[in-house]
């Protein structure tokens, strides 16, 4: 393996990596305030696909308004799956939220069938982000690989910024240690949640938009594997922990990349890697590279 | 003679279903009994993972791997080797897979046992998760079943799966074995053994204070879940006659969550009623996806809306009725029989170190929760542990009964060491204990409760419990442990509520429960974690007897936290004060009240 390809892998695997971190931090929030595997994220995340396919393709629209357009589109909906699925079941057992978010994943995914209808449909992309640039050694890159995990980190180091600088921050990891005294502290939870909800939203919107431009296409089932993996991505880097959900993406992202690169007889299996290295860190550090101990009190 | 008389109406009920099942054919078309055979099939894959989620707790999502499994297994082993020769275009099949026959019945046992095996294989790794990461855990297991069947096509075909599988699954036999699974599973359900699996479900740590290896009954649930599993899948396979890995991705389980769901999770009833609503109406929504004709009016199917219309209701029942159907009831003849509740009579009844705690020291991480704690109790005593909140009382609880393995230091029990051991083990040595948050097994009845307790002390296997007419100790242990269970419910006062369930006992009732749930172990030590807490002076006035009552009637001895001053002074023969972890002082109650270190420790410097 030259150089050049080498580094093709390399770049490869970072925007994949930053794809599945960025669905991963909304996984990581929801679960680290209501302790609910939000199975449905990875089918906003198709929406957030769809969406900006309708308003550039369909619409027509410029592309920059047609993303934007597309994030507010997807915010909202994953604020209605808040409000409608699971708030309604805030003080019930946490399984029942969780068959909740089965349902509404599997609604979303069908919906998706029957409004879209099941047929893929090709995302054109803007030449620009195309058009291959000449670097010294013959290294050749595409903008599009260079854009993805750029977005990315820039959103996840905003993200963070509002988590550890502003008081809406400090709301949410209030929440994550303990909602009944965030509360009692005049919080208003549902709103914090609500913002949770939305940002998380927000950053898989974003990613479905990269991963359409990337494949280029959208289809309803989309976002099924992505979202399983990028939860699995929030669970390794330590579920909760926002740096921990980008790592753990980073990492998932390369070990696909680079175990089919350098060994291609394994690309048959290149999905069951991340079920893999899920089991391994559950067996061995079931909080992940950066969780905190949860404890039960006896 | 209710047991008798619903015994004859059980037997007059299967007969009468078997005699339509035997006039099916002639009465039913295919479309009617396709659907007829899928209830059958679909009950039993409810019931495998009721077994594992309902019951037992254990949230799985991985029954698609094991169905898949079962119907690969029991698919290659009925297929003739000339099908087979046929089949296997890209690859060779294995030779020795070639040759492979087995009847059908048989090939669904070994369909059951080689899924079970599998589940065995993953439960010992991922069982020690819980909650939501088993989950997650169970489901990256099924995908990578599924990954494995698509990538080893010399073994099962690939992706183009398998074809012409012969239509063994006739309704007899999907019912037989429905039959079958339902037999086992009531009889073992309404065994002790049932109601061990139902404790570990509603509190997994007051279980294993009962001495219930949890993990081990966690394990044999979910291997027998997996063997359903398995079944389900063959008799699946050989209805259809065609199977590939896409058939068995997560909507397959999700298929069968929702019929859990909406008949009720716990509840074997709930499952069978689920199945049939579930499967007829995933039949029945075919409609909507299907063009339809009416006179002149053509009305093009909508492909997705049935699932469409099923995740819907999914979501409708999960936030408008949780508990499902029938919640966690069964159905039970006696529903058409008004009857008055029979009150269940009872009557009522009779110096060595016990344990040894050493230079034991505690540490999380930095923080020290108990430094250096060294003392000892002689039989018969009554012994207090007092300290202001967070002097490491609970801490030095948790260590002694098992839950927290000290950082160095020995503890001896009865002249043993039981520094390593886990609650269970601890239990079975013969201490047990109760919880500042009372924690007892609240959907279970009061009398469930006490037998949970009881279980340690029964000789019979859990297998055996599948089929108590054969292993008739299973009957015979069973009704002893029940007719000791209420004779201590009668010793505590409890009897009148043997039949309650148990959160819906008063406050003070259910203290009394939780200690009388740690009697039935028949211990020789019992620690009590703040037993007065939330008791008027009456109460805990009462306490005070009941206590001394306990140590004479049960030739106990007692270790106490406690913060109600009256209760200790009046009850202990002797205290140790922990404050911050450290242990500041000793002594008789009129030393202790007199100590300045203690009153220090309460109060503040100065205040001595």
């Amino acid at each position: 393996m030259n150089l050049n390809i080498f580094i093709q892998h390399f770049i490869n695997a970072l925007s994949l990596g930053s794809l599945y971190g960025l669905v991963a931090v909304g996984y990581t929030m929801v679960y680290g305030i209501l302790r609910l595997i939000n199975f449905a994220h990875g089918d906003i995340f198709m929406l957030g696909a769809y969406f900006v396919y309708f308003a550039t393709i369909v619409y027509k629209l410029p592309w920059a308004v047609g993303v934007v357009t597309a994030i507010i589109l997807t915010t909202i909906c994953g604020l209605l799956v808040d409000r409608i699925a699971y708030k309604p079941l805030r003080e019930a057992p946490r399984i029942s939220a969780l068959i909740s978010a089965i349902g509404v994943s599997f609604f979303i995914e069908n919906f998706a069938v029957v409004v879209f209808t099941g047929m893929p449909r090709p995302v054109v992309q803007p030449p620009i982000l195309m058009k291959p640039i000449e670097l010294s050694g013959g290294v050749r890159l595409i903008p599009l690989g260079i854009l993805v995990p750029v977005v990315s980190f820039v959103l996840v180091g905003a993200l963070l910024w509002l988590l550890y600088r502003t008081k809406p921050g400090l709301a949410m990891r209030a929440i994550s240690f303990d909602i009944e005294a965030t509360r009692m502290m005049g919080v208003s939870v549902n709103k914090i949640i609500a913002l949770a909800f939305g940002l998380g939203s927000a950053l898989a919107a974003v990613a479905g938009i990269m991963w359409a431009l990337r494949y280029p296409r959208v289809e309803p089932f989309m976002g099924m594997t992505p979202g399983i993996k990028a939860f699995i991505a929030a669970v390794f880097g330590g579920i909760g922990s926002v740096p921990g959900a980008m790592i753990g993406g980073l990492i998932l992202g390369f070990v696909e990349i680079m175990s089919v690169a350098f060994f291609p007889t394994l690309s048959g299996y290149k999905d069951a890697f991340a079920f893999l290295l899920l089991i391994m860190i559950l067996l061995f550090r079931p909080t992940g590279l950066l969780g905190e101990k949860l404890e039960d009190k006896i | 003679m209710h047991r008798v008389r619903n015994l004859i109406l059980t037997i007059i009920a299967v007969v009468l279903f078997a005699f339509f099942l035997d006039k099916a054919p002639d009465i039913l078309n295919g479309y009617w009994q396709r659907i007829l055979n899928l209830i059958a099939i679909n009950a039993i894959l409810a019931l495998s993972l009721n077994l594992i989620y309902g019951i037992t707790g254990m949230f799985s999502l991985g029954h698609a791997g094991f169905m898949a499994i079962g119907a690969y297994v029991s698919a290659l082993l009925v297929l003739t080797p000339a099908q087979k020769n046929a089949m296997w275009i890209l690859e060779d099949i294995y030779p020795w897979l070639l040759n492979v026959n087995a009847p059908f019945v048989v090939s669904l046992v070994i369909a059951g046992v080689i899924a079970a095996f599998f589940g065995l294989l993953v439960a010992l790794p991922v069982l020690r998760l819980g909650g939501d990461y088993l989950g997650i855990a169970t489901l990256g297991f099924a995908e990578i079943i599924r990954i494995l069947i698509t990538n080893t096509a010399r073994l099962t075909n690939g992706s183009l799966g398998l074809k012409g599988i012969p239509a063994h699954t006739t309704l007899f036999m999907s019912w037989g074995c429905l039959g079958v699974v339902l037999l086992c599973m009531v009889c073992m359900l309404r065994s002790n053994f049932g109601g061990v699996l139902r404790a570990v479900r509603d509190d997994e740590v007051a279980a294993r204070m009962m001495g219930i290896n949890t993990f081990k009954v966690k394990v044999i649930a979910f291997t027998l879940g997996c063997f359903g599993g398995g079944l389900g899948g063959a008799l699946m396979g050989n209805l259809i006659t065609t199977i590939d890995p896409r058939m068995f991705m997560i909507t397959q389980t999700y298929n069968i969550l929702m019929i859990i769901v909406v008949g009720g999770l716990g509840s074997v009833t709930g499952s069978l009623i689920g199945s049939v609503l579930v499967t007829t109406m995933l039949e029945w929504l075919r409609i909507v996806e299907n063009p339809i004709t009416i006179g002149s009016i053509n009305i093009p199917g909508i492909p997705g809306m049935r699932m469409v219309i099923f995740s819907l209701l999914l979501i409708i029942v999960i936030i408008f009725r949780r508990e499902g159907i029938m919640g966690m009831r069964e159905f039970s003849w006696d529903i058409f029989f008004p009857q008055a509740k029979a009150k269940p009579k009872a009557e009522p009844h009779e110096s060595d170190t016990v344990l040894e705690v050493r230079d034991v020291m505690l540490k999380f991480g930095g923080l020290t929760a108990i430094d250096t704690l060294s003392f000892d109790i002689k039989h018969g005593q009554i012994m207090g542990l007092i300290g202001p909140n967070g002097a490491g009382k609970t801490s030095a609880f948790n260590v002694i009964s098992g839950f927290y393995k000290p950082t160095s230091g020995s503890i001896k029990f009865l002249g043993r060491s039981i520094g390593g051991l886990s609650p269970d083990e601890v239990c079975k040595a013969g201490m047990s204990r109760t919880f500042q948050n009372i924690r007892l097994f609240g959907h279970e009845t009061v009398l469930q409760n006490v037998m949970t307790g009881a279980r340690i002390r029964q000789g019979y296997h859990w297998w055996m419990s599948l089929l108590p007419f054969v292993f008739t100790d299973v009957l015979r242990e069973d009704a002893a442990v029940r007719a000791q269970a209420l004779d201590l419910l009668g010793q505590l006062g409890l009897a009148e509520f043997a039949e309650e369930q148990a959160s819906s006992l008063p406050y003070g009732a259910q203290r009394r429960l939780e200690i009388a749930r740690a009697l039935a172990t028949r211990p020789k030590f019992l620690l009590l974690d703040e037993p007065a807490a939330g008791m008027n002076p009456q109460e805990s006035e009462e306490l005070l007897q009941f206590i001394r009552r306990l140590r004479d009637e049960f030739d106990l001895t007692i270790l106490l936290i406690e913060h109600d001053m009256k209760v200790v002074m009046n009850v202990c023969d002797y205290i140790h004060v922990l404050d911050q972890g450290v242990h500041i002082a000793q002594g008789t109650p009129d030393e202790i009240k007199a100590n300045p270190r203690v009153i220090e420790a309460y109060l503040g410097k100065g205040a001595a």
